[in-house]
């Protein structure tokens, strides 16, 4: 079972030896070199079915791929693609664009599809999207005539902003007037659906971005000698690595369970993808606090390769729904079934 | 990460589920009959051997142990679902903790066939209640100093001098494994001339001394061997096979439920308050914490599956432990700052009280069964720093 996945996610760490992170700039806002790779190799379609144009094969191969490029600060909209527009796509009953060009999601509520004739077109301005400028097509959550809809269009001569988080990844401003897309409406369950496999991409990419923050912090902690010994050997490095160890494990834990519940098509995958947003949010600031302290002022540089993921952790834990949005999420439906309903709930959700 | 610390997911049990809803409905339909009132932190405070025995007889004690001792060889995942409901409603079940947890367990692994037939059939039907003998009044974090001794009189029965500390509820307990020194203490191999033994509390030269903790409740206690004539059948396992007996015991203590779960009738009560309320701040404060419970159980639920696989996980039970009790400690602030309420042990509002047992026992949750430092050491041994 495990080796199908072990062989794609060799298959990735070996593109990515020969793609190095780099620091993103206005001019080089993502690497294009990279998902080329990607896209040859056949990995920009995985978990997506052949009969809609993606190469088939598991969500949780899918996983493993996000997981090994968001690990490898990968610059590709990878996560997006894999796990939120291209399903979302699909189970729109919209037509997939080639995998091989790069497709992103934004939640739009400042955008409105209108039909036009036989077609739709899209107005206003969806703002904070991943990968704006970049990308070739835009899967946008965005509002209808009777509720929210799913919005398909070619980013083509669609001006972005130039805007970035804080690792300096596109979230740039896209100003759409009368844009011709693809529509599919959507329920206000699919709607929740949606929102939660955004947040659970994010979630996925800090919970592999935390581990390999751990890794670096104690193999660093191994090499750098103070006092004639390695910091590792000093009982106060070590309690501080301990805790990052607790924090990343208690990450993986509920992330894992939460993208067992999106496979299984649970019907608590929105409470399960709530929790791991929460908690992997939460453990940013343990993680990325400490991984710093361990690595003193050569991690505080951009000449060192920290920065490429503590960035992206104070970036993505805040982006599809920040804590805050999805603690409350997750409180309103635990309670949904009254006062004494907590507990019955919680073992629900897993 | 270092393979050390990380376990594979937990397959789901549907067995579990099936005796998860058993046990609620009996729990619920005793807190009907006010058989019990909830409470937090009952797996150390809530003794109730009447309950105990009615566990015993529908079959949740002894769990996983085989039918020939009196168990009912279920897995570890069953296991975990009883006692996870059974803490969630803050049930007292402390009387047979200790014995359902660990003892029982110990006896199994390195107990003579004598032992395991006379003992284990009793804990499973709830009869039969332990106590762990390894603290001292001078041995806390550091157990190689422990100085009890135990040494072979020419009856070839042992005779037992020393004390032992924080023996949670000997004053109701029939039998204490007593961790001792039976050879001195040998500076080049701090761990070696330790033994267990099986000791009857009720036998001459034992005296129980009650240990009040903060609010004022008798849990704990010192309990003082002097000249105790201890039979000779009655050492656990191998002479000077302690520490390592020790250990593995640590690991069932270390790798429970009750490690993030003492507090939860805390968030159930504020559960409720935030149902009524509606209260925004409270309500993101209930997401926060029920995410942390969400991952957690993960934790938890990866070592049952992983004891269920014959593993025994020591490193990361200590890092669930680790994050567990520091979990059972915050929720008390997290509660605290989004409602107005004077916390009182003796106040008609559910909450007030549940908040002030929950502070009052809070400095214990971080301490019992190797402080949090100690594992942290534990962990940083698993990532390969020491």
């Amino acid at each position: 079972m495990a080796s199908d996945q072990d062989l794609v996610v060799e298959t990735v760490r070996d593109i990515l030896g020969s793609h190095e992170p780099f620091v993103l700039t206005a001019d080089r806002r993502w690497d294009d070199r990279l998902w080329s790779a990607l896209a040859d190799a056949g990995l920009t379609g995985v978990g997506l079915p052949e009969e809609a144009g993606g190469s088939g094969g598991e969500l949780a191969d899918a996983v493993a791929i996000v997981r090994t490029l968001a690990s490898g600060a990968a610059a590709v909209p990878v996560a997006e693609q894999l796990l939120v527009a291209g399903p979302a796509v699909i189970a729109a009953g919209l037509t997939l664009p080639p995998v091989e060009e790069p497709l992103t999601f934004a939640i739009a509520e400042g955008v409105t599809a209108s039909q036009d004739g036989d077609g739709w077109t899209l107005t206003g301005t969806a703002t904070g999207v991943a990968w704006a400028g970049a990308a070739a097509h835009v899967a946008l959550l965005a509002n209808g005539p009777d509720g929210e809809v799913l919005a398909l269009l070619s980013a083509d001569g669609v001006p972005a902003t130039d805007a970035f988080n804080l690792a300096g990844e596109p979230r740039g401003t896209l100003t759409l007037e009368g844009v011709p897309a693809a529509v599919a409406p959507l329920n206000a369950a699919r709607t929740r659906e949606l929102r939660a496999d955004f947040a659970l991409a994010r979630a996925v990419q800090l919970g592999a971005a935390l581990e390999r923050v751990l890794t670096w912090t104690v193999q660093y902690a191994g090499e750098r000698h103070q006092f004639g010994r390695p910091l590792g050997k000093f009982q106060a490095i070590q309690m501080e690595l301990a805790e990052m160890a607790g924090e990343v494990t208690a990450v993986t834990a509920v992330t894992d369970a939460a993208v067992q519940a999106l496979a299984h098509g649970s019907s608590g995958v929105v409470l399960a993808a709530a929790a791991a947003k929460v908690r992997a949010g939460a453990a940013v600031e343990v993680v990325a606090r400490l991984a710093h302290q361990v690595h003193g002022a050569i991690g505080f540089t951009q000449e060192h390769k920290l920065h490429h993921l503590t960035r992206r952790l104070w970036s993505w834990r805040d982006e599809a729904g920040s804590e805050l949005v999805w603690s409350r999420v997750l409180a309103e439906g635990l309670l949904a079934d009254g006062p004494d309903g907590l507990w019955p709930a919680l073992t629900r959700v897993g | 990460m270092s393979n050390s610390l990380t376990l594979a997911p937990a397959p789901r049990s549907e067995a579990a589920e099936q005796v998860r809803a058993e046990v609620r409905e009996f729990l619920a339909a005793e807190l009907a009959a006010g058989t019990f009132t909830t409470h937090v932190d009952t797996w150390l405070s809530g003794v109730d051997p009447a309950f105990s025995k009615k566990l015993g007889e529908r079959g949740w004690l002894g769990m996983t142990w085989p039918k020939e001792y009196g168990g009912h060889e279920r897995s570890a995942m069953e296991r975990y679902a009883v006692t996870e409901e059974l803490l969630a409603a803050g049930a007292p079940v402390a009387a047979h903790w200790i014995a359902d947890r660990q003892s029982g367990p110990n006896l199994l692994a390195y107990g003579t066939e004598k032992q395991r037939q006379e003992i284990l059939p009793r804990i499973a039907a709830g009869e039969c209640f332990f106590v762990i003998g390894m603290s001292e009044p001078d041995s806390g974090s550091d157990l190689a100093s422990i100085r009890t001794r135990a040494a072979r009189d020419e009856a070839g029965d042992w005779v037992v001098n020393g004390a032992k500390v924080w023996t949670s509820n000997a004053h109701h307990s029939h039998y204490g494994i007593v961790l001792v020194r039976t050879s001195p203490s040998d500076s080049a191999n701090r761990h070696a001339g330790m033994s267990q033994l099986l000791i009857d509390l009720s036998l001459p030269g034992i005296t129980i001394n009650p240990i009040r903790i903060l609010d004022g409740g008798h849990h704990f206690n010192e309990v003082v061997f002097e000249d105790v004539v201890v039979p000779g059948d009655m050492l656990l396992g191998e002479e000077g096979n302690g520490w390592h007996q020790v250990t593995a015991e640590l690991a069932f203590e270390r790798s429970g439920p009750e490690r993030f779960l003492s507090t939860y009738p805390l968030v159930a009560e504020f559960g409720r308050r935030v149902a009524d309320s509606g209260d925004p701040a409270a309500l993101v404060t209930l997401g926060r914490l029920s995410a942390r419970i969400l991952a957690l159980r993960q934790m938890s639920l990866r070592i049952a599956a992983a004891l269920d696989r014959g593993e025994l996980p020591n490193i990361p039970a200590a890092l669930v432990k680790d994050v567990g009790t520091t979990f059972e400690a915050d929720v008390i602030e997290e509660i605290r700052r989004v409602v107005d309420v004077l916390p009182s042990l003796d106040s008609p509002d559910p909450l007030a009280r549940a908040l002030a047992e929950a502070q009052l026992h809070q400095p214990g949750f971080t301490l019992r069964g190797g402080t949090n430092e100690i594992l942290r050491g534990i962990v940083a041994r698993g990532l390969g720093l020491r």
